[in-house]
């Protein structure tokens, strides 16, 4: 990225390759005790280009790094329908521990029941959660956990003789995603529109509801993050057509305990781990988008799924579902995250999580309260885990962008910013669960007093961040110039470009 | 007049317009729209106060006494065939009698010449009527003329400025199409019964956008062989059919058969020859900028005829989401209501906006 500011002449932090020095070494390697083997002459290279350096330069270059970098554990992250939760770190000892890190996935079944045991917990556990007859943890994201679910409705439809049903309806407010997966499934992606109160056109679904219906992809609450008012009449509409209800679980957090989508006529949802079962996020990853299904798809699944027999030998195995679609991934998922999840959900057993989503909601609304009088919010009603409200306070010219900035200075990550598409200047707050009101509190006067900057000292938001290690960036550069090697900035003489 | 026969406007060309077959439709526009004004206000104080002063036999006078309003006085005497000079000096003698609104029948052209004579001292609100629609004075439908005239005799719609816009009729008969905006004009406005002008502003990432329609397209292409694809007239239909691999007039309404052209710049009769009988064919359109018309406006030779012999079943409508944007509601004007209310049955018209995308756009 380029930085725009003209205070930084120098770089922040220099490149591993700019600090080198030839012939530094970290570490010496013992003598060789066995002859040397020389590699042909084709494939030896004079300079491999690699920097050379002392292990204290690596160290502290990384720790830097890590030292201007932002995360939940450093402070407040309401990146909307992303549920930047705390993540328990005893969840991160459980998952190291030897017996779960150190087993490999080609081990005969016999030798890890207990791995098995507890993917085969998480799968129940996912079940009960979420009302359905079955669960499969084989997506490794949660929009593969989409693609998933879309090529089993695929499946299906095609085991019945209605393989023409090509169309999947994605409400205008979905995560990118969805219309993305149901092309890659092969789909027609249909987008309806919302309505005056945030929920889905239900005139659009039935104006979109004939026999070249597939199914529709929902997120329930909904980006805006409103709950779906017509949740009821859409699912039947669609299952009168002859298409499934697909339920995108990236905003479970709301719901965990309280609504089971399966017993809502949801037919397959998949659950985001990394958001609702507070496994690391982001570049902590990595994500797992475990699915469940109803009675009607379950037998699609992929698999393998682990299937429990109190009386056999071994009492868990690996087994596929009848008409499963297959693997999504080799071997079994992100594993380590399957434990952090199954530790998560059992620590808190069912009246935690039902805690835990009521406080996601309290504290959204208790957000959305203290600041719609600055921060307008288009569709203002009973808001679930979020709101989106429009980042451009009353009598200022200021922009979503600048109040995202600014508010680095205050120490906050900024909220998503300019999604959903329906909402002018939107900023999508999520403060989760896991929040002290002190910093609730704190977050909505950073807030407050930056609306007053926008009106009072507009210049102030337009050159913001102030206090962070860089000031702000030329984005649009960054996305069309992406220089992200060494080699590429250097150019090819060798020199920074 | 001119729609049907394909001429891009009649600025000039009146004659040739006549000489091709063209007849006016305004007439018929105006009493589409009188008589649901007269039907609204019937038994209303308003109907008592309402005076009307108007041009002789067919610029007013007539069409008023057909749907029987009682008040009437002509200030105007209409030469034949009516000119200009007729618009010009009967908005002089409206003004001079103190009217409080100018209704009119015409597109773009007749707009600016009451425009530049109202000075925007009165406002003015078209009956739309004409080839070219593009400005933000005109009704959506006559019918919804109607009620604006309603709304503002019942002092709810108050008047407001809007652009007018005209396309330069020279260059676009030469295949061009340019959009000016020639001034502003107060109207009553009403956004759901009043159109907006046409958006003319192009956004960077249209072009990838009308490659993925075509792309689009071009399955569907493949998946119909022996059928004629017809593309409507517009820089999105035309772009799209280069990016699909045809080479397409920008006004004219070209057919292909199995990726190859057949004909060029079909008029009504032309069109009804070409499918005969037996050829299936498909339309592709994409509705003008802003205002939303698939059908009505920039097209008349798409007449209810030849929609209804291409089955409305057999309309694929295209536009880039940023067209949308600027487009929420989508309409139908052939003349024909049945036909328009078939057309936007379900409430809803699925677009074509990229490769394996569709959006549910309302129908007004």
């Amino acid at each position: 990225m380029t930085n725009t500011s003209p205070k930084h002449t120098e770089p922040l932090e220099r490149t591993l390759y700019e600090q080198s020095v030839a012939g530094r070494r970290a570490i010496t390697l013992p003598k060789a005790d066995v002859p040397d083997a020389p590699l042909p002459d084709a494939q030896l290279r004079a300079d491999n280009g690699l920097p050379e350096l002392s292990e204290s330069q690596i160290v502290r270059h990384y720790l830097r790094l890590s030292q201007m970098n932002f995360g939940v554990d450093s402070g407040f992250y309401p990146l909307g329908s992303c549920t930047m939760k705390h993540n328990p770190k005893i969840n991160e000892q459980l998952a190291r521990l030897p017996g779960f890190a150190s087993i490999h996935p080609l081990q005969d079944a016999a030798t890890v029941q207990g791995a098995l045991e507890i993917m085969h917990g998480l799968q129940e556990a996912l079940k009960e959660i979420g009302g359905f007859a079955a669960a499969s943890l084989q997506p490794v994201a949660g929009a593969q956990g989409e693609l998933t679910a879309l090529l089993m409705i695929r499946a299906c439809h095609a085991d019945r003789g209605q393989a023409h049903r090509d169309r999947i309806l994605v409400p205008d407010t979905a995560h990118g995603t969805n219309p993305a997966s149901a092309r890659m499934a092969g789909f027609l992606a249909v987008e309806i529109p919302s309505d005056a109160r945030g929920n889905v056109d239900i005139d659009a679904v039935r104006a979109a509801c004939d026999d070249r219906l597939a199914g529709i992809m929902l997120t329930n609450p909904n980006t805006l993050g409103l709950f779906e008012e017509r949740i009821g009449d859409i699912v039947e509409l669609v299952h009168a057509a002859g298409g499934f209800v697909y339920g995108d679980g990236a905003n479970m957090n709301a719901l965990t305990a309280v609504v089971r989508p399966g017993e809502l006529g949801i037919d397959v949802m998949h659950f985001n781990l990394h958001k609702t079962f507070a496994t690391p996020h982001g570049g902590g990853g990595p994500g797992s988008g475990p699915l469940g299904a109803g009675a009607r798809l379950a037998e699609y699944l992929p698999g393998p799924v682990v299937e429990h027999d109190p009386a056999a030998d071994p009492r868990y195995r690996f087994a596929r579902p009848e008409r499963s679609i297959g693997r999504m991934t080799a071997f079994h998922g992100n594993f380590g995250m399957l434990v952090r999840a199954f530790a998560y959900i059992r620590a808190l057993g069912a009246a935690g999580l039902r805690t835990n989503a009521a406080d996601a909601v309290l504290n959204a609304n208790y957000l959305r309260g203290r600041l719609k009088s600055e921060y307008p919010v288009p569709f203002d009603r009973l808001c679930m885990h979020e709101f989106v409200s429009e980042g451009r306070p009353e009598g200022s010219s200021a922009r979503a962008i600048d109040i995202s900035k600014r508010l680095m200075d205050f120490g906050f990550h900024p909220p998503t910013n300019y999604f959903p598409l329906i909402v002018r200047e939107a900023l999508m707050i999520e403060p989760t669960e896991t929040e002290t009101k002190e910093t609730l509190d704190a977050f909505a006067e950073a807030m407050l007093q930056i609306a007053a900057e926008a009106r009072d000292a507009p210049e102030k938001l337009r050159e913001a961040p102030h206090a962070t290690p860089v000031s702000r960036l030329d984005e649009v550069k960054a996305a069309r110039e992406r220089i992200v090697t060494d080699r590429a900035a250097r150019g090819s003489d060798g020199e920074i470009g | 007049m001119g729609g049907k026969i394909g001429l891009k406007g009649t600025d000039g060309l009146a004659d040739e317009a006549v000489r091709l077959g063209a007849t006016p439709i305004a007439a018929d526009r105006a009493l589409a729209s009188l008589k649901p004004l007269k039907a609204l206000i019937s038994g209303r104080r308003m109907e008592r106060d309402l005076d009307w002063v108007t041009c002789s036999g067919a610029m007013g006078g007539d069409a008023l006494r057909i749907t029987s309003f009682e008040s009437i006085e002509i200030v105007h005497q209409a030469s034949s065939p009516t000119t200009v000079d007729d618009t010009v000096q009967a908005v002089q003698s409206f003004l001079e009698a103190g009217v409080d609104l100018i209704l009119f029948c015409g597109g773009d052209g007749t707009a600016r010449d009451i425009a530049t004579a109202t000075a925007k001292t009165v406002p003015i609100l078209g009956i739309p009527s004409g080839v070219k629609m593009y400005s933000g004075v005109f009704g959506i439908t006559p019918e919804r003329v109607a009620k604006v005239v309603f709304a503002f005799l019942e002092g709810r719609v108050q008047a407001a400025e809007a652009d007018l816009l005209d396309l330069d009729e020279e260059r676009y008969r030469c295949g061009e199409w340019v959009i000016r905006p020639v001034g502003s004009a107060l109207t009553p406005f009403e956004p759901t019964l009043t159109q907006t002008a046409k958006a003319f502003a192009v956004e960077a990432s249209e072009a990838q956008a009308k490659a993925e329609i075509a792309d689009d397209l071009r399955d569907q292409i493949s998946a119909c062989r022996d059928t004629v694809f017809l593309f409507g007239p517009g820089t999105t239909v035309q772009s799209v059919a280069e990016h699909v691999g045809v080479e397409k007039t920008l006004l004219g309404i070209d057919a292909f058969l199995n990726g190859r052209l057949v004909e060029r710049d079909l008029n009504e009769r032309a069109i009804l020859r070409l499918l005969g009988d037996k050829k299936n064919a498909v339309l592709v359109l994409s509705p003008i900028g802003a205002q939303g018309f698939v059908l009505g406006r920039g097209n008349l030779q798409l007449s209810p005829e030849v929609i209804r012999r291409i089955g409305t079943g057999n309309i694929v409508v295209v536009a880039t989401p940023a067209k949308l944007q600027r487009t929420p509601v989508l309409h139908f004007d052939t003349g024909d209501a049945a036909l328009d209310r078939e057309l936007g049955r379900n409430g809803y018209l699925s677009v074509v906006i990229g490769y394996h995308l569709r959006r549910m756009v309302p129908v007004g």
